[in-house]
């Protein structure tokens, strides 16, 4: 009987052991949380003359999903259904200069590596707009767990946070939606769209 | 003799439904009502009268996809009732429960007004979306349902639409004045 016990509670414990290293593998690595914590950007809203919050989490998206039916949106609906969540944060101010880089740190701090990598770094110059795009890939360096984009113009800054598998080949998908900035529009420093150019390291 | 009975009769009827319609159009949706309720607790202050009316009225008017539309506007409230800011957020969550998700917010820095949407999944292909627009002096309270046609031009823009939620408020207010 004492055998059979022991027998019963090592096989519990090995059970257990299982459950908790599949656990800890299915979760991502320490500190990979594609989550930003941007709803708590105070300087940059006392600065601001409008601020405009996003929240479309996974609930929302499956809901959104269902109303998302003409053929236009087929490709886009592909990749919300893998998405967790789109968080946008959008500040509007009444004159250019009146947020500073020192006020965009907050933001950039938050996408460090070695968890974020800076994919594209656009520049225009002549309109003083700039777009950084961030990715958060899984420690084994496969799936794309979040993204985070940074346009910045004169008078407007928006952050957008996307929790969840995207590629971003087909980020051009969701731009325009949901409060996603379109990219396309903007264009690097040479003159090329930002898309598939990778910023220096 | 028989001719003023004959008239009078229509007029009676006409009154009698004239008063049943506001109360028709706020039965329709008793968890709007109790809202307003809880709003009118928190303030002290019963909504701007006849609102019945407008939402009986409006329900008729509203545009393609929209519908179920109710308005309720508390004026003149009292502005040290309304919370701070970066506390209103959470003051409004629990204003209009769980069951309601944060979509889009709106804050207007100038004015001090903010503008919170809510959604939430109503029956086959249905939002019901619900409006919250607080300044210092008004507070307006808007609530319908969205087919998907009207949902969509949420997703593709809603930031701007929001920015439009916040304006309708803003114009509902003036109107009423």
């Amino acid at each position: 009987m004492n055998a059979r016990n022991k027998k019963i509670r090592s096989g519990a414990l090995a059970a257990f052991f299982v459950a908790m290293l599949l656990g800890t593998l299915s979760m991502p690595a320490f500190g990979q949380n594609p989550r930003l914590d941007i709803k708590n950007l105070e300087a940059l809203a006392k600065k601001a003359s409008e601020v405009v919050d996003v929240n479309l989490d996974g609930s929302l998206l499956k809901l959104a999903s269902k109303f998302m039916t003409d053929e236009d949106d087929r490709e886009a609906l592909g990749i919300i259904k893998n998405l967790k969540g789109v968080y946008v944060k959008s500040f509007t101010f009444d004159e250019p200069g009146d947020y500073s880089q020192a006020d965009v740190e907050a933001i950039r701090n938050q996408l460090q590596a070695p968890a974020w990598s800076r994919i594209v770094s656009a520049r225009s110059k002549h309109d003083g707009e700039n777009a950084e795009i961030y990715l958060m890939t899984a420690t084994d360096g496969g799936s794309v767990l979040g993204m985070a984009i940074i346009c910045a113009e004169p008078k407007e800054l928006t952050v957008v946070n996307i929790v969840g598998p995207v590629d971003i080949d087909k980020l051009s998908q969701l731009e325009g939606k949901m409060g996603i900035p379109r990219l396309g529009e903007q264009t690097d420093e040479s003159g090329q769209k930002p898309e598939g150019h990778r910023a220096k390291p | 003799m028989r001719n003023h009975r004959l008239l009078l009769a229509p007029a009676i009827l006409s009154v009698a439904l004239l008063q049943m319609l506001p109360a028709a159009a706020r039965a329709g949706d008793s968890e709007f009502h109790s809202l307003v309720e809880r709003m009118s607790d928190y303030y002290q202050k019963r909504p701007v009268r006849h609102m019945g009316w407008l939402n009986f009225f409006a329900n008729r008017y509203t545009p393609g996809g929209v519908s179920h539309f109710e308005m309720a506007i508390f004026d003149d409230v009292d502005a040290s009732r309304t919370h701070a800011i970066e506390e209103l957020g959470s003051s409004l969550v629990s204003l209009v429960g769980p069951s309601y998700q944060p979509f889009v917010s709106v804050q207007d820095l100038r004015s001090g007004e903010w503008t919170s949407i809510y959604t939430r999944e109503s029956g086959k292909e249905q939002i019901e979306m619900l409006i919250i627009s607080i300044d210092s002096s008004d507070a307006v309270l808007m609530k319908m349902q969205l087919k998907p046609e009207a949902m969509r031009k949420w997703l593709e823009d809603p930031m701007e639409r929001g920015r439009d939620a916040r304006r309708g408020a803003e114009d509902a207010q003036r109107d009423r004045m």
